[in-house]
């Protein structure tokens, strides 16, 4: 899979482009906006990172001009900009989504990871991990065949959680995913629950499937079974 | 300022001034008048006993009685001038004693004949048991003959008094009158100088308790009051930029403060990844949680600038604040739960309001998070949604510890801690309520604060009814 970065501030390109590359991505990387054009005209790339503030010419016209040649290529927006209209804004100029700086790798890698997976998403009803089983239809989960009692923020979470096993999700995304916008800041909520969801889940197995990652957020445990 | 305070205390002021001026105006004339009143009939007694010995009494030797008599009666008779006139020879035998005037004010005959010595002609006043006073010139005379007589020439002071009464009534009646008509005369004068005053007065509520910056109307008076309107003005342009800078400054440093952060997350998190000496996760750890509040306060001030340049609301629908409030505290039950925190319902249904969805959730998810922080374990918190006269009421109190009333006036600004120490522990940042208060702002509510030590607190937003959001007025009227 490759690549285009288009981001003129060196350590933010650097950072990103390092660890895409540890995501066993090729990664090219643009420092203006005429560079990024020329690059998305030589090569096919599988998507596109596009910063807004660029040099010599606005992101938001380099966006443009992608779209007006190619409608496939996913293109994600980074942004210091948060508002919505920006968003909203852009989404209509062809973006296929939007993080506002500062955003954690973790996210980024989610979200580039979901738009390389577009198309037609074949999800399966049941998702399993060891042996924690979570069924989306009848959103019962197991563990160890016996059923967990979840309450509905419960499930979201665990849900949410799963999804991408391994991968770690900041408190922020659960927040933005698993209530929405309005509770920013109230980080602590994300632990409470995540706690909760934890002694549901955890407690009387010796294999832990929830994770913290201190600092950065929390994950479902996909290492080989032992 | 209350407008009509102001020109009730000019008006009484103005009454009392002009009432006290008038009055000493009265007592002056009144002393004055009633001095050369008094005067010109001591004048006009001594002018006349002069005269009846200068005229009359140097002939008496030669005429006689009779014609004395006559001359007197014809020149001075009572019934036409109600005066007084006796002249008394040296043996006390009276020549010639003048009758009762025509209304009987005075009875000559009850005044005696002065006695002597005499050593010249001298004023004096005889007053009647019927009220009547008598101003009488005493003057010893010698005739071209050698012989002596005492002449009395006297008048009442009747017609001095009826002036003074008059001049009495007239200050009387005319004194209160004119206080009277120059206070209404004043009021309605004073009234209409006000109005462009109370038109500041009304203008500078709305901008107070709204977000508009408009400059004010200026009347054309070209009065203090013109004056006074312009440099407002100038002053309210001067400090619309002024917060204006520093919101830009404030949005500016968020805004710069986003790459270096996204790179210093970013950097930390791959050391995470890489998972290096322990000990040195542990400090990758820490920073890198530092590096979330150092966010989350970017993020914060942001939004708040954002508000506060008044192109905050991304949107404004009609919702119901309870079904709202409700939902919203439900999706943070937990966090009361592990405190044992009961949380109470006291909701009216169908208050609507219009809003930002978004905004209004966050206004009531830091609320009831702050309420929930301060309720002790296995305390309460309420949450109460109810309508009043033209607002939609929210209401989140706790039974918590209350807040020092000195901090009150400074809960909703920006970094504002009552409490530093507890609220560190707690994870807050110190502008969770300052965004309240942006939100408030930008929806045209108010927002207040009820709290006793050790009572708890209650936060109260009051939210203009939807469908009413024109009618700001009334709100500012009801706060009044």
């Amino acid at each position: 899979m490759r690549l285009l970065l288009i981001e003129d501030e060196p350590k933010v390109a650097n950072f990103v482009s390092r660890g895409l590359t540890a995501e066993r991505f090729a990664v090219d990387v643009a420092r203006d906006g005429n560079t990024g054009l020329e690059f998305s005209r030589s090569y096919e790339y599988d998507l596109i990172i596009l910063d807004l503030m660029l040099p010599i010419i606005d992101g938001s016209e380099v966006l443009r001009a992608i779209r007006s040649r190619n409608t496939d290529v996913p293109i994600l927006i980074l942004s210091a900009r948060g508002a919505l209209e920006d968003k909203v804004h852009h989404f209509e100029a062809g973006a296929d989504d939007y993080l506002t700086k500062p955003f954690s790798f973790a996210e980024l890698v989610v979200r580039v990871k979901a738009l390389l997976r577009r198309g037609p998403i074949t999800r399966s009803s049941t998702v399993r991990i060891a042996d924690l089983e979570l069924d989306r239809l009848s959103q019962r989960v197991k563990r160890a065949g016996r059923r967990l009692e979840l309450t509905s923020k419960e499930y979201s979470l665990l849900e949410y959680l799963m999804t991408n096993p391994g991968r770690v999700f900041s408190r922020n995304m659960i927040i933005e995913h698993v209530w929405d916008q309005s509770f920013d800041g109230l980080t602590n909520i994300v632990d409470v629950y995540v706690r909760h969801l934890r002694s549901k889940v955890d407690d009387g197995h010796t294999r832990k499937l929830i994770l913290t990652v201190r600092g950065v957020g929390y994950s479902i445990d996909n290492a080989a079974e032992p | 300022m209350n407008v009509h305070a102001l020109r009730f205390r000019i008006s009484v002021w103005h009454a009392f001034l002009l009432a006290g001026a008038l009055t000493l105006n009265g007592i002056l004339t009144y002393t004055i008048v009633r001095h050369y009143l008094i005067k010109g009939l001591s004048i006009s007694v001594e002018y006349h006993a002069r005269t009846i010995g200068e005229k009359l009494l140097a002939n008496y030797a030669a005429r006689g009685e009779e014609y004395l008599n006559n001359e007197l009666s014809e020149r001075y008779a009572a019934e036409i001038y109600p005066r007084f006139i006796r002249v008394t020879r040296k043996d006390g035998r009276v020549l010639y004693q003048s009758t009762s005037p025509a209304d009987l004010g005075f009875n000559p005959a009850l005044l005696s004949v002065p006695k002597g010595p005499f050593t010249g002609g001298y004023l004096r006043t005889e007053t009647f048991p019927n009220g009547h006073h008598l101003q009488i010139y005493t003057l010893p005379f010698t005739g071209p003959d050698g012989s002596w007589y005492l002449i009395e020439s006297g008048r009442t002071f009747d017609t001095a008094d009826q002036v003074l009464r008059r001049l009495l009534w007239a200050l009387a009646v005319g004194l209160p009158t004119l206080v009277g008509v120059s206070l209404l005369g004043g009021n309605l004068f004073m009234k209409q100088a006000l109005k462009p005053l109370e038109d500041i007065e009304r203008y500078a509520e709305r901008i107070s308790s709204t977000t508009q910056s408009e400059p004010m109307p200026i009347p054309e008076s070209g009065d203090e009051v013109e004056r006074l309107a312009r440099s407002l003005n100038r002053m309210l342009a001067r400090l619309d930029e002024t917060f204006q800078r520093s919101n830009r400054f404030s949005a500016d440093v968020s805004h710069e403060l986003r790459t270096p952060l996204t790179i210093l997350r970013g950097e930390l998190e791959e050391a995470v990844r890489r998972q290096g000496v322990p000990e040195l996760l542990d400090s990758v750890a820490s920073a890198l949680e530092e590096t979330d509040r150092l966010q989350m306060i970017v993020d914060h001030l942001l939004e708040i600038s954002r508000l506060d340049e008044r192109k905050g609301l991304r949107e404004r629908v009609r919702l119901d604040l309870g079904d709202m409030a409700r939902t919203t505290t439900e999706q943070m039950r937990l966090l009361a739960e592990v405190k044992s925190v009961e949380v109470r319902y006291v909701v009216s249904e169908g208050v609507e309001v219009e809003g930002d969805p978004l905004y209004l959730k966050q206004a009531i998810v830091n609320l009831v998070d702050n309420a929930i922080k301060y309720a002790p374990m296995g305390g309460w918190v309420e949450v109460r949604v109810a309508s009043g006269d033209h607002i939609g009421i929210l209401e989140i109190s706790d039974n918590g510890p209350g807040i020092p009333s000195e901090a009150l006036p400074f809960l909703f600004d920006r970094f504002y801690r009552a409490d530093r120490a507890r609220s560190r522990d707690t994870g807050g940042v110190g502008l969770g309520l300052a965004i309240v208060k942006a939100i408030c702002s930008a929806h045209a509510a108010e927002i207040k604060v009820f709290s006793q030590e050790p009572h708890g607190s209650r936060f109260r937003t009051e939210f203009p009814l939807a469908g009413t959001k024109s009618d700001l007025r009334s709100i500012h009227n009801r706060a009044r």
